[in-house]
């Protein structure tokens, strides 16, 4: 379960937030938003595009606030703003465009450094730079399934392809992490898939 | 396979769960405040931008049509009053305009002689494309009465249409323009 839908907020804050009171604008900042960038950060993979979008994603929570019924947690509201803005990035032709010139190259390296705190353990950092090393899109879809628990159907919809694109994105997808995660003599390249 | 049922898969998903999260946003909520005011300037910005753009295209177009009429020889003839171009004698039945030009004018009648916002550049264009018309209409009828060669005619009657497809054109992003916001 993500860490962003697990998060409790009272609606009694809401509705203050609702009413444009600062202080619980402010109160609901705090509480949502370093899982809401967390989340961006693990879809998109660089950080500076993720502050970016992470923007854009508070920006659109809190201009359509006073139109959230409460039918589901806040967290999963903005769950799916944060995502719906990552894969509107992820499908642009600009965004493929670049992905077509830039040079493939460990350049993830640095992203991934940025990532690693000292609690990491080995395995998990194995594990960063393996994610690391995956297309966006690939990344974008094993982090939904795996870790947001959405479905095949689900992925499928949201970026307007079909179901066995999502298996098959996914399956290829974990065949890369093993190889970076099994112990070799020489471990693959940053090629991306 | 299902997931849960595939080792090996299910213990790729535990550790992906396991990954830390950043405890923190990348800024704090003033910081937040700031960069959304400093976008919504941006984007005020790049409406007035827009607006620009529509302006310099419309005296682009303006600039063209001035230039195109002053590149054309001026052959009119004084002393002649406007007279009815249809039916004049003389004409081919071959010869009347093309089916768009009846459409072309009845649009162009369709709209406001002075438009509620004045544009330097495009009022000029217009009003010369006018006067153009007139004197080819001119033209036209005297060419008609005096009986002369069909190929005077025919040519008059493709400027006549020219001249209203260009006066189309403008008006039409006159009327873009006016709408526009």
């Amino acid at each position: 379960m993500s860490r962003l839908v697990e998060i409790a907020v009272s609606g009694e804050l809401l509705a203050r937030a609702r009413a444009g009171e600062a202080a619980a604008r402010q109160a609901l900042y705090v509480a949502l938003a370093p899982a809401t960038h967390a989340l961006i950060r693990r879809l998109v993979g660089q950080r500076a595009l993720a502050e970016d979008l992470f923007q854009d994603t508070m920006m659109t929570f809190y201009e359509r606030l006073p139109q959230f019924r409460q039918e589901a947690p806040v967290g999963a509201w903005l769950r799916q703003i944060a995502v719906s803005r990552c894969l509107m990035y992820l499908r642009s032709p600009w965004k493929r465009a670049r992905l077509c010139l830039e040079p493939v190259d460990c350049g993830v390296a640095a992203e991934v450094a940025a990532l690693i705190t000292p609690g990491y353990s080995g395995e998990l950092i194995d594990l960063e730079r393996a994610l690391a090393s995956l297309a966006p899109t690939a990344r974008a879809i094993v982090w939904m399934y795996e870790v947001e628990g959405y479905s095949h159907q689900e992925i499928a919809h949201a970026f307007g392809r079909s179901v066995s694109f999502s298996k098959s994105q996914l399956a290829r997808a974990h065949l890369r992490l093993r190889t970076w995660l099994q112990p070799q003599e020489h471990p693959p390249s940053c090629t991306l898939i | 396979m299902h997931p849960d049922l595939d080792p090996q898969r299910s213990g790729l998903a535990r550790l992906l769960r396991e990954l830390p999260e950043s405890a923190a946003a990348p800024y704090g909520y003033r910081e937040f405040e700031q960069r959304a005011l400093a976008r919504a300037h941006q984007e005020h910005g790049h409406a007035g931008g827009r607006r620009l753009a529509v302006a310099a295209v419309l005296f682009l177009a303006a600039l063209a049509v001035l230039l195109r009429l002053n590149g054309t020889p001026h052959t009119a003839p004084h002393g002649l009053g406007a007279a009815e171009v249809r039916g004049a004698p003389g004409l081919d039945p071959e010869d009347a305009p093309a089916p768009s030009a009846g459409t072309a004018e009845r649009w162009l009648a369709s709209l406001p002689s002075e438009p509620a916002m004045v544009r330097v550049g495009t009022r000029a264009a217009v009003m010369g494309l006018e006067d153009r018309i007139a004197q080819v209409d001119d033209l036209l009828t005297a060419t008609g009465d005096a009986g002369s060669a069909p190929e005077r005619l025919r040519a008059l009657q493709q400027e006549r249409s020219r001249l209203v497809g260009t006066l189309v054109q403008v008006r039409y992003a006159q009327t873009l323009a006016n709408a526009s916001p």
